[in-house]
């Protein structure tokens, strides 16, 4: 994933020119106890400059052993999404989300769909056959973002400017936002405190052994 | 003393009343405290079980709101509710629709559907507005807040108490794109089905106010039903109040148990069991522990009666034989053939008796030993040593060579005349109110004026001589007539003042009297042998002079006493020998003439 982010950048840059010298984020974000959060969005929204249109590759969410992978996925407005099962069983993928419905019926393994998602915003992915399984795809008007990894840190390199943070997490109730400058050829280095709601996915097999009696 | 009211005529009620009485107090105490602790108990035991019927009502809606929590739940992830959620506009038409699928798949009274913001989107019961689905919302919000996977309370939909549960409509869980609510009242079906199960009649009031206060759902009649709605306190305790309420004829322990209500005041549940219908199998025990205690009644009463009897009829029998022994009859005995208390009574009284009559034999004796002026002065004084000093008449008597003839009789024979001659001479004696002193031998010695005090006493010693001279004649005839030798005799009669008193040892006393004076009558006696004096009868001057006949009487000039200076004058009593013819009949002789 870090390596397709880094990818576009560079892409990215050799496509405009116009890019002046780069900047880098280096976001950590912890929760309120501070421990690291891992799978929260860092996204960059430029506010000075319109943000350049999606390049490839693609996004992918994969079903594997009843799970979507990844959990959370990412990617700029426009951008092709592939879902490919390369489970054992047929899934039937959907979201009921406004910034897209979509159903994916009963495909077979080894099959892939894909969807471009052209609207921003969240699309909360579920199966219709495996209700614990649950993904997120946030759909962001930037090509600048990037994804907390197991100690919180993200990373992202954007053209020096004025930005709007955005922070995402499935379980933050509503994203944080915040303006920053970054200066040309400098790191800046931000930290983030989230306070996030209790971790509600269902457990797999989640029934009770005892036909619900304690 | 026994106060009035106990105090009776016959023993034997007497008996009744106390022994009835205190077995009555003591059973009807005991008949009571069971009664009361019956109660206690049957008021413990219904408590106990209300607090049981309770934890079932409870039970009964955790069930039931588990049941629609999980029906909820099943059709939540529906894929025919999430295909219309996919569409680009909710079809609320058709989303209504499955509504009703969804409600008769769980036999939902009540079936409606929100938004996250908690609007109404459709539900089953048309009436159903979005406004009046506020305690839907009031859920929502509360558990969008808590996360929770569900939320369910009571609250009133329409007025109408119910419970409502909301569950989140997940796409995929966690994330919540809507709610379903489900409702299920609590009215009188509801009642009768916790009736069912419990035997405990159910009713559901609301209000803490006079005005307020209504049956929700009842097994009751209305009236009742108002009547415990009215009677709800207004104040509980989370695990309620228990009370005994009078509902018609019937008391029942009723349990008032609060209900908290969705933002609202909260409403009571209220379980009754009938506390006749606990105690029935108590009463029964009851009625025949009655029936035992009126036949211990019965049979005490009978016992009672018994023993009484077997105490009061002896009693009464004792009663007339002691009127009998107060009347005299000394010869009666009572026959009781038993070892208690009243047979040794009995016994008691038949040993009084024999001593009465033993008492009253020696009394008749001494009667006989002893004149019976003397034995009553006896018996009436403390007998003791010692006399008075009093004047006193003194009468010696003495038969004539009566040793010297005994000597050719029998000695029975010399008894027999002896006391036929004693016997007449006594008899004179005494009714001329003359004391036998003593006989002595064949003499007699006899006091007038002691012990008993008389004012003529010489006089009547002096009657009394005349008639023995008499009597003695009379008995010379018969003696004559019987072929057997006549008697004579010598009496004399002296008064003086003397010592007169029991005198002898603390064992043996004789009543009788001493002085110089005695000796005297005694001497006159003796001078009555001398022929010259030719009479049979000798008085003294002081005798004499106490009857005033000195002048009518022959003197006999003066004697000097033995150890005394002065003489003593002394008269002699002549006897007119009276005509024969004109003496009354000799009585036949009693006594076979004896012979020698």
């Amino acid at each position: 994933m870090r390596s397709r982010l880094l990818f576009a950048l560079l892409a990215l840059t050799a496509a405009t020119r116009v890019a002046a010298a780069s900047a880098t984020l280096t976001a950590t974000v912890k929760d309120t106890k501070g421990a690291p959060v891992t799978d929260a969005v860092v996204s960059l929204i430029p506010l000075d400059s319109a943000a350049p249109p999606p390049a490839e590759p693609p996004g992918e969410i994969a079903q594997q052993t009843q799970e979507f992978l990844p959990y959370v996925t990412v990617v700029q407005a426009g951008t092709k999404v592939i879902f490919p099962n390369r489970d054992t069983v047929q899934h039937h993928v959907y979201s009921l989300s406004k910034a897209k419905k979509f159903e994916l019926p009963l495909y077979n393994p080894g099959q892939k769909e894909s969807l471009v998602f052209e609207s921003t915003g969240l699309v909360t992915l579920g199966c219709n056959i495996h209700d614990w399984m649950i993904a997120y795809l946030l759909v962001v008007p930037t090509p600048w973002f990037a994804k907390t990894d197991e100690q919180g840190q993200a990373t992202a390199t954007a053209p020096a400017g004025r930005y709007r943070i955005e922070i995402w997490h499935p379980r933050l109730s509503a994203a944080l936002a915040q303006e920053i400058a970054l200066p040309a050829g400098e790191t800046t280095a931000r930290d983030f405190s989230l306070t996030l709601k209790p971790d509600r996915r269902i457990r797999r097999g989640g029934a009770t052994k005892t036909g619900g009696y304690r | 003393m026994a106060p009035p009211l106990l105090r009776f005529r016959r023993f034997s009620t007497r008996l009744l009343v106390i022994v009835l009485g205190l077995l009555a107090a003591a059973l009807l105490s005991t008949y009571l405290l069971v009664t009361r602790a019956n109660q206690a108990n049957a008021i413990a035991h219904i408590e106990s079980r209300l607090a049981g019927d309770v934890k079932v009502f409870w039970a009964s809606i955790d069930f039931r709101k588990r049941f629609f929590v999980e029906g909820a739940k099943v059709v939540s992830r529906d894929w025919p509710i999430r295909t219309l959620y996919l569409q680009p506009q909710l079809d609320l038409k058709t989303l209504r629709t499955t509504m009703e699928s969804y409600a008769a798949r769980l036999n939902a009274p009540v079936f409606a559907t929100f938004d996250v913001d908690g609007a109404m989107l459709a539900t089953t019961n048309d009436s159903l507005t979005n406004d009046s689905c506020g305690p839907f919302r009031h859920l929502i919000k509360k558990a969008d807040e808590n996360g929770w996977e569900q939320n369910s309370d009571f609250g009133y939909l329409e007025e109408k108490l119910h419970v409502l549960i909301v569950v989140p409509l997940y796409a995929p869980e966690p994330n919540i794109i809507g709610w379903f609510g489900i409702a299920f009242p609590i009215d009188d079906r509801f009642a009768r089905d916790l009736k069912e199960t419990t035997q405990t009649e159910v009713t559901f009031t609301s209000g803490l106010t006079e005005e307020t206060k209504r049956v929700l759902a009842t097994t009751l009649p209305p009236n009742l039903a108002q009547q415990v709605a009215d009677q709800a306190p207004a104040e509980l305790k989370p695990d309620g109040q228990v009370m005994v309420t009078n509902m018609g004829p019937e008391r029942y322990v009723t349990l008032y148990a609060p209900l908290e209500l969705l933002a609202e005041d909260p409403a009571r549940i209220t379980l009754q069991r009938s506390l006749e219908t606990e105690l029935a199998p108590a009463r029964r025990l009851e009625q025949t522990m009655l029936f035992i205690l009126l036949a211990a009644l019965i049979a005490a009463s009978l016992i009672a009666l018994a023993v009484a009897r077997g105490v009061s009829q002896p009693l009464q029998q004792l009663a007339g034989h002691t009127e009998l022994v107060a009347a005299g009859d000394y010869t009666r005995r009572i026959e009781l053939p038993r070892e208690d208390e009243i047979g040794q009574l009995a016994t008691a009284f038949n040993h009084m008796t024999a001593g009465l009559a033993e008492r009253d034999r020696v009394r008749d004796l001494l009667g006989k030993v002893v004149s019976p002026e003397i034995a009553t002065q006896l018996l009436q004084s403390d007998l003791k040593l010692g006399g008075e000093e009093r004047e006193v008449t003194i009468l010696f008597s003495d038969l004539r060579d009566f040793t010297g003839m005994s000597e050719r009789m029998a000695p029975t024979e010399v008894l027999t005349l002896l006391n036929r001659y004693l016997d007449r001479m006594s008899t004179i004696i005494e009714k001329h109110g003359g004391v036998i002193d003593k006989y002595i031998g064949d003499a007699i010695m006899a006091l007038f004026g002691a012990p008993v005090a008389l004012p003529d006493a010489a006089a009547r010693a002096l009657a009394a001589a005349r008639d023995m001279a008499d009597a003695l004649e009379d008995m010379n005839r018969e003696l004559e007539a019987e072929g057997k030798p006549a008697l004579a005799f010598g009496i004399g009669i002296n008064t003086a003042r003397v010592v007169a008193g029991n005198m002898g040892s603390h064992t043996r006393l004789n009543y009788t009297v001493i002085g110089d004076g005695v000796n005297l009558a005694s001497r006159l006696e003796t001078m009555t042998k001398e022929p010259a004096h030719r009479t049979s009868i000798i008085i003294s001057e002081a005798t004499a002079r106490a009857v005033g006949e000195e002048s009518k009487l022959r003197s006999l000039g003066a004697v000097t006493v033995k150890g005394k200076t002065e003489a003593v004058k002394v008269f002699a009593v002549d006897i007119q020998p009276r005509p024969w013819p004109t003496r009354p009949q000799a009585r036949p002789p009693t006594q076979a003439p004896y012979t020698s």
